[in-house]
């Protein structure tokens, strides 16, 4: 078998970012010195594209989703399924078992998961939001994680999670004044799950450099480490984790990370929550 | 200062619920991928629900939800087919055609999801399942593992076919539709 062979294999893990540390390097080294490969790479990665641009394929039609709602009012020991539902007849492992069995299975895989296996490993333990608004990051910069919804428009992306998660977001639109260009763009958004609940994942570009802000209402989440920055009344935490920059804070009930790569400073990130002039003086020092 | 503003507290109960319920539209995919028809496709994602909210065990805070979900419904449908006798005619119709209600979506994005479906609808089972899992759902190969009961080289593997055959798939549709959007 001809090394080819062997990494032509490693095409797909290498595109869903499953290849990590040595194995990668080795394998984009391979590619830029082999034109075959290379091709193999952008065949499959045109398709990885297509996917994701063609997102959502699927949505659940209008009775369903008032079936699952009703369903979901229900007490836990009146679950069976309401009239009209269920067309393949009894299933005969019970349902509680199998719900059982699939927290079982989900034990082995899902425990090693659930610190995002994609994150290379941070220079020093960063809390668990900042480590995942970090993987979710990376994932996104490298056209890895979908987004759910695609939209410049501020509304429409606070729309999609409304109902989605425990807390109403509302993302300001830039003031943009006489002659300024608005200096990121909203991208979109989608949820990541985040210990049993989802956080709220709002992608943005600034000159062409991907910022992530994930939030969550977990109270479990307390931000720490890294350097503590007080800012109007608040504590940012700013560390760097895999490379990149992560500022975690805690206002109001909410944790928010923002994560970008180093080449943007703190303080541009935060523009675009708050893009007046006078908001933009209180995080000038982060 | 406009920003987020947190909602009164919910009980567990009622943030698992909700959760779980935000979990419905990758559900719907999933079941269709398993079942190729809608009506079947509702019902398993209805039955998934019901055994969902009736559990006595939950994915405790830190555990796997969306996953947990995915694979009851997974078993669900596992237990459902060696049941069934004779095998569900594929209905890759209904499949290609359960279409996203998104009048003011681009031309080119419909026709391109549009391609898809089709595209998908026409791989083998096994294949669908993981492309599903991995390229829509966004799951790790070791989740997919989990879900689909297989280990993860096989979900390695069966990407990389997955994604061929598409590739296949996508080019012929194109050739047979000229005039078309590029993927």
């Amino acid at each position: 078998m001809s090394p080819c062979d062997s990494l032509r294999r490693l095409v797909s893990p290498y595109l869903d970012g499953e290849l990590l540390g040595e194995d990668r390097a080795d394998f984009e080294a391979h590619v830029q010195s082999c034109a075959a490969c290379r091709a193999s790479l952008e065949q499959e990665r045109a398709v990885v594209r297509a996917v994701q641009a063609s997102l959502p394929l699927y949505q659940a039609p209008a009775a369903l989703r008032e079936r699952v709602a009703e369903l979901a009012r229900r007490p836990a020991d009146a679950q069976a399924p309401p009239a009209g539902g269920r067309r393949y007849g009894r299933v005969r492992l019970g349902g509680v078992a199998l719900a059982a069995a699939a927290l079982l299975a989900l034990a082995f895989g899902g425990a090693l998961l659930q610190r995002g296996p994609r994150a290379a490993s941070p220079s020093r333990p960063a809390g668990a939001f900042a480590s995942l608004a970090v993987d979710t990051h990376l994932r996104h910069a490298r056209g890895q994680l979908p987004l759910e919804v695609r939209s410049e428009l501020p509304a429409e992306v606070s729309g999609f999670f409304d109902g989605r998660v425990p807390f109403h977001l509302t993302l300001p639109a830039y003031p943009v004044g006489p002659g300024e260009r608005k200096p990121y763009r909203l991208v979109g958004g989608r949820l990541v799950a985040f210990q049993d609940d989802y956080a709220a994942y709002v992608a943005y570009q600034m000159e062409e450099r991907p910022i992530s802000l994930l939030v969550t209402s977990s109270e479990r989440v307390r931000p720490e480490g890294g350097e503590a920055v007080v800012q109007g009344g608040l504590t940012f935490h700013i560390e760097s984790v895999s490379g990149l920059k992560v500022i975690t804070w805690t206002d109001k009930g909410l944790t928010y990370a923002l994560a970008s790569d180093l080449a943007v400073t703190g303080s541009r990130s935060c523009m675009v929550c708050h893009g007046s002039a006078e908001e933009r003086r209180k995080f000038e020092g982060l | 200062m406009e920003r987020a503003e947190a909602r009164p507290a919910e009980t567990g109960d009622e943030a698992f619920r909700r959760a779980a319920v935000a979990c419905l539209d990758g559900l719907y995919g999933f079941a269709l991928a398993l079942a190729r028809d809608r009506r079947v496709a509702e019902d398993l994602v209805q039955e998934t629900y019901a055994r969902a909210f009736a559990a006595a065990r939950r994915p405790q805070p830190g555990e796997n939800l969306r996953g947990w979900l995915f694979t009851i419904l997974g078993n669900t449908w596992k237990n459902e087919r060696k049941r069934r006798r004779p095998e569900p005619v594929a209905d890759v119709e209904s499949l290609a055609r359960s279409r996203l209600e998104d009048p003011e979506a681009a031309l080119d994005r419909r026709e391109l999801r549009e391609r898809l479906r089709t595209a998908l609808a026409e791989l083998p089972d096994a294949f669908r399942e993981v492309v599903v899992l991995r390229c829509v759902e966004g799951f790790s190969y070791q989740e997919v593992a989990s879900i689909v009961g297989c280990p993860a080289g096989t979900v390695m593997s069966r990407l990389a076919r997955a994604r061929a055959l598409l590739r296949h798939s996508l080019g012929a549709i194109r050739a047979r539709r000229p005039g078309r959007v590029e993927a």
